[in-house]
């Protein structure tokens, strides 16, 4: 039973998680797009930066987050870069990408460091929400997406802390072509899940990983997670 | 509540959600940025009167019948029914905000929450729960727009009495044609409020500036826009539109009136005609040398109030300064200024509410900052600006005077 579990998560689930973000992703500015544009500009002054610069601004370093606190922006900075580190990573893990290799590394640019960082961003951010006013304003969603994110984070930092360093390393190492044929496997739509995975000693916790990866992959377009999307939206249209 | 008007309100969200009302509704992440950045919650520090909280109202009732999850599992959204308690709370939402938009600045990513709030303002509307005070002056305003003809004769006749007041201003040898109303092809549609006053000295100045212009028939203020009216609103600012139109005029200018500005200004789409606010329009005839104005007659310390409408969502910063700067000896800033400005709590329509003891709480902010500023006058360019001002002075016994721009002006020209 374990073993059809484990291997509808690795397989058939990453297709439906990648599907459901694609096509959710799609479907979300297809409706936008076919809604009524107002006449109007929500235009907020002064527009300080051209259009395209002010809007990259804006949307990428969020200035009136350091302007309101500046200890939350150092976070949510540090947070999404992290982030945007972990997709390099990710990356890595399907195939060669010389200009990630610009600065020559092991696979997962940090040594593990970015993946300390976000969890301790994510727990901050969960723990931010018990307190007020922030308690009152927050929905059963903003706890869930948190703690799906927290548990993705978590079994995928042991995965790489223990293959780094841990002392039984000799057991645990992983050779990254594992990984690439498992998921050069999904990418070419001839999915095979070899022994060289289902018999690694840490294959329960790249299960949890992929599991809470996938969860959060297929909340992205109908959460909150839209944001990251979104927001360019409306910065857009405060500078129009 | 019956499943009739359920469905009847729920097709007033639908015709509410165009573009930008969806990405809206779906990218707030509840950070809590905005928090407080919201003069009624600085004046109550309560929940419902934050940017967020407000908003929020709307979102639970928009998950509710526009989301599968809040259909199949409400209590992942939080979302909510319509019921009476929630008809309530979007009322307490949307007629205590004032869409000043100091919440859209402060958002990280950018959300108009006084925007969200116009679902909510329609939705009141529907449910027959709008105040009925503006939802009487809507009224009133679109039944002008239709029988104008009837109105023509009578306002002409109140035009002549004030021709004298402008005459005196200007110290001209007649009265006659001070305030020319239907003039075909003139430079300039003027479009006044109710008040004398605000026609007055806009008048008075055209006149010093010796400028081709005409009155409008109908008052700039949009309380079909206040009521949360989409309909009426149109109707409300396409009656002066029309009018420019009609009579081919090559630019309106807008009385002392934010949201009387920036509706046709920002909110009308492109338009055939210039749209300016009076403001702009006296630092440009100070410039051009058109109209000249005494210095240093303002000799108490005198500071400036931005209206919202005006400066943070019309770009108006710098020329109020200038043209105030000239008449005052001790010009002083207040702090946080400009697009940070503090609203005073007059805006939306709030100060035709009977509401004056919650004015006055969600007016501290803006109390604190006069104090702070030790301006004994505060000259600004909105009526309701000005009405508000005047009420935080008297309920914090300030004894602060408030004054308008125009009529400073007006009162100080050198002919």
């Amino acid at each position: 039973m374990l073993g059809y579990l484990s291997y509808f998560i690795l397989i058939p689930m990453v297709y439906i998680a990648f599907a459901t973000l694609i096509f959710g992703l799609i479907y979300k500015f297809y409706i936008i797009w076919k809604a009524p544009a107002p006449a109007g500009t929500g235009a907020i002054f002064p527009k300080k930066g051209s259009k395209v610069s002010g809007l990259i601004y804006d949307a990428m370093l969020v200035p009136m987050a350091y302007t309101k606190q500046k200890g939350f922006w150092f976070i949510i900075m540090f947070f999404h870069i992290a982030f945007f580190f972990l997709f390099l990573g990710h990356l890595e893990l399907i195939a060669d990408f010389k200009f990630i290799q610009i600065i020559p590394h092991r696979i997962f640019l940090g040594g593990g460091l970015v993946g300390i960082i976000l969890m301790l961003a994510t727990l901050y951010f969960l723990f931010r929400r018990f307190g007020t006013p922030y308690r009152e304003i927050s929905i059963p969603e903003d706890f869930v997406i948190l703690l799906v994110l927290f548990f993705c984070i978590l079994f995928g930092s042991i995965l790489h802390l223990a293959e780094r360093y841990s002392d039984w390393g000799a057991v645990l190492r992983v050779d990254a072509n594992v990984y690439r044929n498992w998921l050069q496997s999904l990418i070419w739509f001839k999915p095979q899940l070899s022994y060289t995975i289902t018999e690694l000693s840490h294959f329960t916790i790249l299960v949890l990983h992929v599991l809470f990866a996938n969860i959060f992959l297929m909340m992205f377009p109908f959460s909150k997670m839209i944001h990251s999307v979104f927001t360019f939206l409306a910065h857009y249209r405060k500078r129009n | 509540m019956e499943r009739e008007k359920v469905l009847e309100l729920k097709q007033v969200i639908g015709k509410k959600l165009n573009r930008p009302m969806l990405y809206y509704l779906d990218l707030c992440t509840r950070c809590g940025l905005c928090y407080d950045t919201c003069h009624v919650y600085q004046g109550i520090p309560k929940k419902e009167y934050s940017p967020v909280g407000r908003a929020e109202v709307v979102r639970r009732v928009f998950r509710k019948y526009f989301k599968p999850a809040g259909k199949f599992f409400p209590w992942w959204g939080d979302a909510h029914e319509f019921d009476e308690n929630l008809m309530e709370e979007l009322r307490e939402a949307a007629f205590s905000c004032t869409g000043c938009r100091r919440c859209t600045m402060f958002c990280p990513f950018g959300i108009d929450m006084p925007y969200i709030l116009g679902i909510a303002k329609e939705l009141l509307i529907a449910y027959g729960n709008a105040p009925e005070e503006l939802v009487m002056l809507a009224d009133s305003a679109v039944e002008k727009g239709k029988s104008i003809d009837m109105f023509k004769e009578g306002f002409r006749g109140v035009i002549k009495d004030l021709e004298q007041e402008v005459q005196k201003l200007i110290g001209a040898s007649s009265s006659d044609g001070l305030i020319p109303m239907d003039k075909k092809g003139a430079n300039i549609l003027f479009v006044g409020l109710s008040g004398a006053h605000s026609i007055i000295y806009p008048a008075a100045i055209f006149n010093a500036a010796k400028e081709d212009w005409t009155l409008s028939y109908f008052e700039a203020v949009n309380f079909g826009y206040f009521a949360g009216d989409s309909e009426k609103s149109n109707f409300i600012a396409n009656r002066i539109i029309n009018e420019a139109k009609a009579l081919g005029v090559k630019e309106i200018v807008i009385v002392e009136c934010g949201t009387a500005y920036r509706i046709p200004k920002f909110l009308m789409g492109p338009l055939p005609f210039k749209v300016s606010s009076i403001v702009e329009v006296i630092y440009r005839y100070i410039k051009e040398g058109r109209i000249k104005i005494k210095q240093g007659i303002v000799s108490e310390p005198v500071t400036w109030h931005d209206p919202c409408q005006l400066g943070r969502n019309g770009g108006i910063y710098e020329q109020p300064r200038e043209i105030l700067q000239i008449m005052a000896n001790d010009y002083r800033e207040m702090n946080p200024n400009c697009e940070y400005n503090w609203c005073c709590g007059g805006g939306g329509g709030l100060v035709a509410l009977d509401n004056e003891e919650f004015r006055i709480k969600s007016g501290k902010p803006k109390k604190e900052q006069i104090e702070k500023s030790g301006a004994t006058m505060v000259v600004t360019a909105c009526e309701n600006c000005h009405l508000q001002l005047s009420t935080i002075s008297q309920g914090y016994n300030m004894g602060v005077k408030v004054e308008s721009l125009t009529k400073l002006v007006g009162e100080n020209l050198i002919i």
